[in-house]
């Protein structure tokens, strides 16, 4: 590849400046050598045209890279174009750093041209994948549409729907598939596991409807259902409080506290709020004299964690015999904890 | 009770990260079966055969053969160490005596081949014994339109020499309306069905090119493609599209008809 010289114009990268440097022809297998026997020190140290080698060079490489499909098609030199301009930069290299530019171009260069030859597979013939494409687009049946202009690169029209499948079917028989095996009715499923998937998407559906529909309505339910219990508890508190504080000494009887004669129901939220209070050390129970239990609110100091080291539990069950019993016998009248203003369905 | 809501979150959050550990090790506890697995010799499968009886042994190979048509779905290829993790286990000593009665099975009773396509990594597709006929069969199968997909990547490679870059492969598919660059309706992600889904079912192979900048790749077909695919039957094919004789593609057709086989052929060809 050294030896080819260019039969056009030949120029030299640098016609002005040190002209005196223009090397004698050399022949392309004694470059080594005539290299090595013509080293010139002003040469070497110039590092302006160092650079000017090394960035020639490197538009070299780069207009091949970009330019790639153009050096490809078969009708042009500009390959060979390539490779000439590199020999006559190659003429002015003195140091590694241009010669390893040199061997990068050479690696691209090669690459193109292995690539040219093996474009030479297709002998005559040659197949062309965009009148394949052409004809493909009739076989899947286009539609194209009535135009003038028949010299249009894309043809437009409509390609139908089953247009693949059409194609799939008559290439079919090219392939010789193993057909996929998949069960005549269905796979068998245990029966438990999708019923209760799908209750629970219906019943997340209305919720989201709800909620994109009347947002604000939304707001006082979630109130209701999620936070109830601790306002519930709060409240309780509250009334729990402001009775010890309206009198400190008289201690309060659970019974009378919790204690709803309209409400059964109201009695056992009262029962299950309070022991909230207890759980939580806002509120104290004890037994007094006649051993009824008294209940009383714990002072700010006194509050304890839950974890605190005394720790008695006890279950306190309530049926409506029972209740009846307990209005009767306390004679209580009214309730101590109002019900709350919103009804909660 | 609102406790013990805490203390079974708690184990949930074990028992899945256990499992994240678990599935993240399994690949290379596939691949440490895969490097403990030695076929064994005639004689080991001997006197394995020996410690078991008939029906066990059938008993396995029917399960083995099951596994094959289940994973045979996604058309993706079947590795031993797999086979042997999950299906074989026991029965290690005789695999190779499971695997004969499996292709047996599949020859004579599914009309399909049990072939091995990697004997290194050892792994496996079926691929069907029968030729297709000529007409349509009976029955009515739902064609899947990425067969012509394949169809087309295959026959661009085939008549181009057995290898492209993957731009000339784009370049045709957008000149039939598929661009991978915007979402097809029918096939979705292209360039994902070309380069991910057809290389892992190995009808093709996506390599990258050397010394390019920036990178590039080539496609070629795969191992599966070697031996399911017809060139004869393409090259027919693109002849009757093209209204021209097969026999007008010299090189194609030499190749087509020549070798015994295929594969070997467009790999020698496409030498590079």
């Amino acid at each position: 590849m050294r030896k080819s010289r260019s039969g056009g114009n030949e120029e030299t990268p640098r016609q002005n400046g040190s002209s005196g440097r223009r090397r004698a022809e050399v022949d392309g297998e004694d470059a080594d050598s005539s290299l090595a026997g013509l080293l010139d020190e002003d040469d070497e140290n110039d590092q302006g045209l160092r650079r000017e080698i090394r960035s020639k060079y490197r538009d070299l490489i780069s207009s091949v890279q970009q330019n790639r499909e153009d050096l490809l098609s078969p009708s042009n030199n500009k390959l060979t174009e390539v490779l000439e301009e590199a020999n006559k930069l190659f003429k002015d290299v003195r140091q590694a750093r241009e010669a390893a530019l040199d061997a990068q171009l050479l690696v691209v260069a090669t690459d193109l041209g292995k690539e040219k030859a093996s474009q030479l597979f297709s002998d005559g013939n040659a197949f062309d994948p965009t009148a394949f494409a052409e004809h493909l687009l009739s076989f899947m049946g286009l539609n194209r549409l009535e135009d003038d202009r028949q010299n249009e690169a894309t043809s437009d029209g409509y390609l139908p729907k089953d247009a693949w499948h059409r194609l799939a079917k008559s290439t079919e028989c090219c392939f010789r598939t193993a057909p996929t095996f998949h069960y005549m009715m269905g796979s068998f499923h245990a029966e438990p596991p999708p019923p209760k998937q799908r209750v629970e998407r219906q019943r997340r559906v209305p919720n989201k409807e709800a909620q994109r529909i009347m947002p604000t309505q939304l707001k006082k339910m979630e109130e209701s259902h999620q936070e109830a219990t601790e306002k519930e508890v709060e409240r309780i508190l509250g009334y729990l409080k402001s009775y010890h504080q309206d009198d400190p000494s008289t201690p309060i009887s659970y019974y009378e506290f919790v204690v709803d004669p309209n409400s059964f129901s109201r009695t056992v939220e009262n029962i299950f709020h309070f022991s909230f209070l207890i759980r939580d050390g806002l509120a104290r129970m004890y037994l007094d004299d006649d051993k009824l239990p008294c209940i009383a609110p714990v002072e700010e100091g006194e509050v304890e964690p839950a974890g605190a080291s005394t720790r008695k539990q006890c279950i306190i069950s309530m049926s409506p015999k029972m209740w009846k019993e307990i209005v009767d016998n306390f004679e209580i009248k009214e309730t101590m904890i109002p019900p709350p203003e919103t009804q909660n369905e | 009770m609102a406790q013990r809501k805490r203390l079974s979150q708690h184990n949930n959050t074990q028992t899945s990260s256990q499992l994240k550990r678990r599935s993240s090790s399994s690949l290379t506890q596939d691949e440490d079966e895969e490097a403990t697995f030695t076929q064994p010799s005639t004689s080991q499968v001997q006197r394995g055969l020996e410690k078991l009886s008939q029906a066990q042994v059938d008993q396995k190979t029917a399960e083995v053969v099951q596994y094959f048509l289940m994973k045979d779905q996604k058309k993706v290829p079947v590795r031993r160490a797999e086979l042997v993790k999950y299906m074989v286990k026991d029965y290690r000593t005789i695999y190779p005596e499971i695997i004969k009665r499996a292709a047996r099975t599949f020859e004579q009773v599914f009309g399909l081949k049990l072939v091995e396509i990697d004997p290194k990594q050892h792994m496996y597709i079926l691929v069907n014994n029968l030729e297709t006929p000529a007409r349509a069969g009976p029955v009515e199968c739902p064609t899947n339109p990425k067969t012509g997909l394949l169809f087309v990547v295959l026959s661009v490679i085939f008549m181009k020499g057995g290898i492209v870059k993957e731009n000339l492969i784009w370049h045709t598919l957008k000149k039939l309306r598929v661009d991978p660059g915007q979402k097809h309706e029918e096939f979705g992600d292209v360039k994902k069905v070309v380069t991910d889904e057809f290389v892992r079912q190995k009808y093709l192979e996506y390599l990258r090119i050397p010394h390019t900048e920036p990178v590039e790749y080539e496609i070629r077909w795969g191992p599966r493609a070697d031996l399911e695919v017809s060139k004869a039957k393409i090259l027919e094919f693109i002849g009757q599209l093209h209204e021209q004789d097969p026999r007008s593609w010299t090189q194609q057709y030499r190749e087509a008809h020549g070798t015994q086989t295929p594969g070997q052929a467009s790999r020698s060809s496409s030498q590079r």
